[in-house]
């Protein structure tokens, strides 16, 4: 762990909005496009096919009739959009999404935070809890979606069972059926999956606070929770917005455990723009409504990024 | 040396049951699948098995055609790692040494797709797939991951090509290297940071990738695990001893690579993630 780097002088954003002066070639040597060609034609080419062309295609699409393969798609112009704002669906699904991203965030960026907290005070068991810990989050969401249905199981599952072990009967429920809780319990599923990596981010970023400020705390008489307060949680400041962004961008990209779990129901209640844009695509063939919520999709995603590098640009100064 | 780190003990006993209850899914996971359906159902659910039933692993295994998977999912994760390093290093190599015009704002270009969700452009993947022949084939998915995952990977490679010293570059320069010279023999061999962070990122994503797959993937005989998994357990939702079995066998071979390099593994996720 030790060669971790947390103050990468380089990010994603944060490089879009400096490119003016990217990095190398300090001499007056310059060389041609054509030079360059070869090196980056491999890439262009699977980039500009498989990612390039459908963002593309997709935006064109939102302003079409389309419905599917093999038929003629006409222009319909903002029709698609009319129909997005006056879709209950959607406005749900939009809903849902960020309900979904605030219990991730909280769930997962939270459990993560304090885990690392208490990992770093270790010293011999460090390495043991830090792998163990971390093992939910080898495991496939898709695979996670399958563990959790039957530990979520209403009557052989495991939740509930242990719940009436402990007498504690009357906190039974059908996790998956109550359209209550059912978008929480799926995002639990999603959290316990999702940790481990903001877990260890955090544990990289405690390892670069700089020990001696934790001298001077205790010489002024600083207790723990003042430590805490006053050091570890402003030195972790920049590692806090990067994995804040990156909880988000994980949770707007949630899929898999509500498909496999519950398909978006009990009537819809766990439906995210994700899973409603698999069904509008894959098996409602409204082509045109699917492309204006993945714009929406993309757009959140977009707001997250630029949203976290403006932040980081005004800490950094 | 730091006062409050002095006592390790009250941070293990605040640790220990909450790593019980989070890796409690696990003890329960691998207990039930060595114990007949008749024990599932009424035995305590961590109770160490009667008779140690390792026929639910070699049913599984057979009914729900893990070899296949197995080896589908093997050769899309090679797949997918030797294509994204060898055309994702030459490109972070030409953004961050070789100056050529429209530099930055082909940069920009490669830069956009790195926040779009998949799902945000799977409709017209589906059709460019479909349009080269690449549905129901590995190769379809292979390409489309490697797509999603160009913009970080040649983010992370001009990243750290750009903490190379030109003098380096020019040096070879001057003894007549070529760049794809100079970036085999001079950058690569420095790169050993990067290149495992990239290994193992985009080796765990597509290992555990679902919604491509999904997507693509039609045919039982092409499906990689974890598709396949949820086919089988949905076709054989009441036998739990084979869902459990069945679920085991998909996560094993990644916790036991896992932790046979734990030290790389942290490492190259986390310094690559955070350079991202």
């Amino acid at each position: 762990m030790s060669a971790v780097e947390t103050k990468s002088s380089t990010e994603a954003g944060e490089a879009i909005a400096r490119v003016g002066h990217a990095p190398g070639g300090r001499s007056g040597h310059r060389d041609t496009l054509g030079t360059a060609m070869p090196l980056l034609l491999p890439a262009f080419a699977i980039y500009a096919v498989f990612s390039l062309a459908p963002i593309a295609w997709t935006v064109w699409l939102s302003f079409t009739d389309s419905r599917g393969l093999n038929t003629s798609a006409q222009f319909v112009g903002l029709a698609n959009y009319q129909r997005a704002a006056l879709d209950p669906l959607a406005s749900q699904s939009l809903l849902h999404t960020l309900q979904w991203l605030a219990g991730h965030l909280v769930m997962a960026g939270g459990l993560g935070l304090v885990l690392s907290l208490l990992i770093s005070r270790l010293k011999r068991s460090r390495i043991v809890f830090r792998t163990a810990l971390f093992l939910p989050h080898l495991v496939s969401l898709a695979v996670v979606g399958v563990i959790w249905a039957n530990i979520y199981d209403p009557f052989y599952g495991l939740l509930n069972t242990m719940l009436k072990g402990a007498g504690l009967g009357w906190l039974t429920m059908g996790w998956l059926s109550d359209p209550l809780i059912v978008l929480f319990s799926v995002n639990l599923a999603s959290s316990w999956q999702g940790f481990g990596l903001y877990m260890l981010l955090f544990l990289a970023g405690l390892q670069n606070i700089d020990h001696s400020l934790y001298e001077a705390a205790e010489i002024d008489g600083a207790n723990g929770w003042q430590r805490l307060w006053y050091v570890t949680l402003p030195g972790l400041s920049e590692v806090m917005t990067f994995v804040v962004s990156l909880c988000l961008i994980n949770g707007l990209k949630g899929f898999a455990t509500v498909f496999v779990m519950t398909g978006g129901g009990p009537f819809y209640q766990s439906e995210l723009i994700t899973t409603y844009i698999y069904r509008l695509a894959f098996s409602l063939q409204d082509h045109g409504l699917a492309a204006v919520l993945c714009i929406l999709l993309s757009a959140l995603a977009i707001t997250v990024t630029v949203a976290f590098n403006q932040w980081r640009q005004r800490a950094a100064r | 040396m730091i006062i409050s780190r002095k006592r390790e003990w009250p941070f293990v006993l605040a640790l220990t049951p909450l790593a019980l209850l989070i890796l409690g899914p696990f003890a329960w996971l691998i207990m039930s699948s060595l114990k007949s359906e008749a024990e599932i159902s009424r035995a305590d659910p961590f109770s160490v098995p009667a008779n140690a039933m390792w026929q639910n692993y070699v049913d599984a295994w057979q009914i729900g055609g893990f070899g296949t998977l197995f080896v589908n999912s093997l050769v899309n994760v090679v797949a997918v790692v030797i294509l994204t390093l060898s055309v994702c290093a030459p490109a972070g190599y030409a953004f961050s040494k070789v100056r050529f015009p429209g530099r930055e704002w082909l940069f920009t270009l490669f830069i956009v797709g790195l926040t779009i969700p998949v799902q945000a452009i799977i409709i017209p993947l589906y059709q460019v797939l479909f349009n080269l022949g690449l549905i129901n084939s590995l190769w379809g998915i292979t390409l489309a991951q490697v797509s999603s995952g160009i913009p970080f990977a040649v983010f992370l490679m001009r990243s750290f090509f750009a903490g190379v010293p030109d003098e380096l570059v020019e040096a070879a320069k001057i003894d007549g290297a070529s760049h794809p010279r100079i970036l085999v023999s001079v950058m690569l061999p420095l790169a050993t940071p990067a290149i495992s962070a990239l290994v193992v990122i985009a080796a765990l994503s597509t290992w555990n990738d679902f919604f491509l797959p999904l997507v693509v993937l039609i045919s039982p005989g092409v499906q990689t695990l974890p598709l396949g998994l949820v086919r089988f357990a949905s076709t054989y939702s009441s036998e739990y001893r084979l869902v459990f079995a069945g679920t085991v066998i998909t996560f094993v071979p990644v916790i036991v690579l896992y932790i046979l390099t734990q030290r790389r593994f942290t490492e190259g996720l986390t310094q690559g993630a955070l350079k991202g």
